[in-house]
């Protein structure tokens, strides 16, 4: 077990289904917070509703588990209130991209300091799979039984727009990049935004060919392209295969932050 | 150093199966207490985690400790002069 000092011992095994990525994000970011060197009593997690949003039950230290979709205002709310505390919000596709649009692009504009993890699993795992704004087009779900025929969200990209300091994206295959990139974003001063695509073998693989955990860890790995590669496939003009998304560091940079320690 | 699956906690989905290079670990085939199949290990003091872990202080590979969901893969200290299965090979 990674960072054994900061799991709840006691309440483990935690619900996630079998095969779940939930739980390697847990360890990636503990693995980061560990790295960081914070203590316990100056970290606060935060999460909304969800199954990813289940995780700081399962972490030794202050929490709030809050309204759907409003992690990133109560966060918001830590933050400015004590300075010191270094904040980590854990969100889903659902609450983040969904639910808690606004406040996404809201926090993003203002640069809080604070990093976001959010686990995309392209669906809502908790309900029952219905589709979310993240499901892939033509992706079966228990509410877009035809196929998803809508484009889905591309949620590194929303927070690169909206003035995020620190964009990264990773699949829960990439664990080393991973926990890299969350200590990365937890050293850059101002948002840090990093996306996670999850499997879910059990709301999203089992309606879309995907049960096994292994084909939808492979899924994502083969469907993962680096954003280098990417830029230079499209500045060449060569075809970039259908279903790609990039991943690695998005975007770092250094506006004018919102609630820095001094 | 010694590898250990935390039977407790293990819900079989074989991440680690997937993972480690040296292909320590198996897909089992029995069920356990809790009613799950767990991976069983392969020979695992050929990890290089194992081996070499307090030599080095640091960890060495650990890709199946990070991506367990479950929090069920550990390295555990041996007890000294702790039975081992050999197998000979002729």
């Amino acid at each position: 077990m990674i960072a054994p000092d900061w799991f709840r011992e006691d309440r483990l095994p935690h619900i996630y289904c079998t095969g779940c990525g939930n739980g390697t994000v847990i360890n990636c970011t503990l693995g980061a917070v560990e790295e960081m060197g914070w203590k316990r009593e100056e970290t606060v997690f935060v999460s909304g509703i969800g199954c990813s949003s289940r995780a700081p039950g399962y972490i030794l230290t202050d929490s709030l588990h809050t309204t759907h979709g409003r992690a990133l205002a109560f966060a918001t709310g830590v933050k400015m209130a004590r300075p010191d505390l270094n904040v980590v919000v854990f969100t889903g596709d659902g609450d983040l991209a969904a639910i808690g649009g606004n406040h996404f692009i809201h926090a993003c504009r203002r640069n809080v300091d604070m990093t976001v993890v959010c686990m995309n699993n392209h669906i809502y795992g908790m309900t029952g799979g219905q589709g979310s704004p993240t499901t892939p087009p033509g992706a079966i779900s228990t509410t877009t039984p035809y196929g998803a025929s809508e484009p889905a969200f591309d949620l590194a990209e929303l927070a690169v727009a909206a003035g995020a300091n620190y964009v990264a994206r990773w699949t829960s295959y990439h664990v080393k990049e991973l926990t890299k990139a969350v200590a990365a974003g937890m050293q850059t001063p101002g948002l840090a935004f990093i996306e996670v695509r999850t499997q879910c073998p059990t709301n999203y693989g089992r309606h879309n060919k995907l049960r096994r955990v292994s084909d939808m860890i492979e899924h994502l790995r083969s469907h993962a392209m680096l954003v280098d590669k990417y830029n230079r496939l499209t500045a060449e003009g060569k075809p970039v295969p259908d279903g790609t998304f990039t991943v690695g560091e998005l975007v770092r940079r250094n506006r004018p932050a919102m609630g820095v320690k001094s | 150093m010694k590898l250990v699956i935390d039977e407790s906690r293990c819900k079989g989905c074989n991440l680690c199966v997937l993972v480690c290079p040296y292909g320590i670990f198996q897909e089992g085939t029995e069920l356990n207490s809790r009613g799950i199949v767990t991976p069983v290990l392969d020979r695992p003091e050929r990890c290089t985690n194992c081996r070499l872990q307090a030599l080095y202080g640091r960890m060495l590979c650990g890709v199946c400790h990070i991506i367990c969901p479950d929090q069920a893969i550990a390295w555990v200290e041996e007890k000294p002069f702790e039975p081992h299965k050999v197998e000979v090979e002729f």
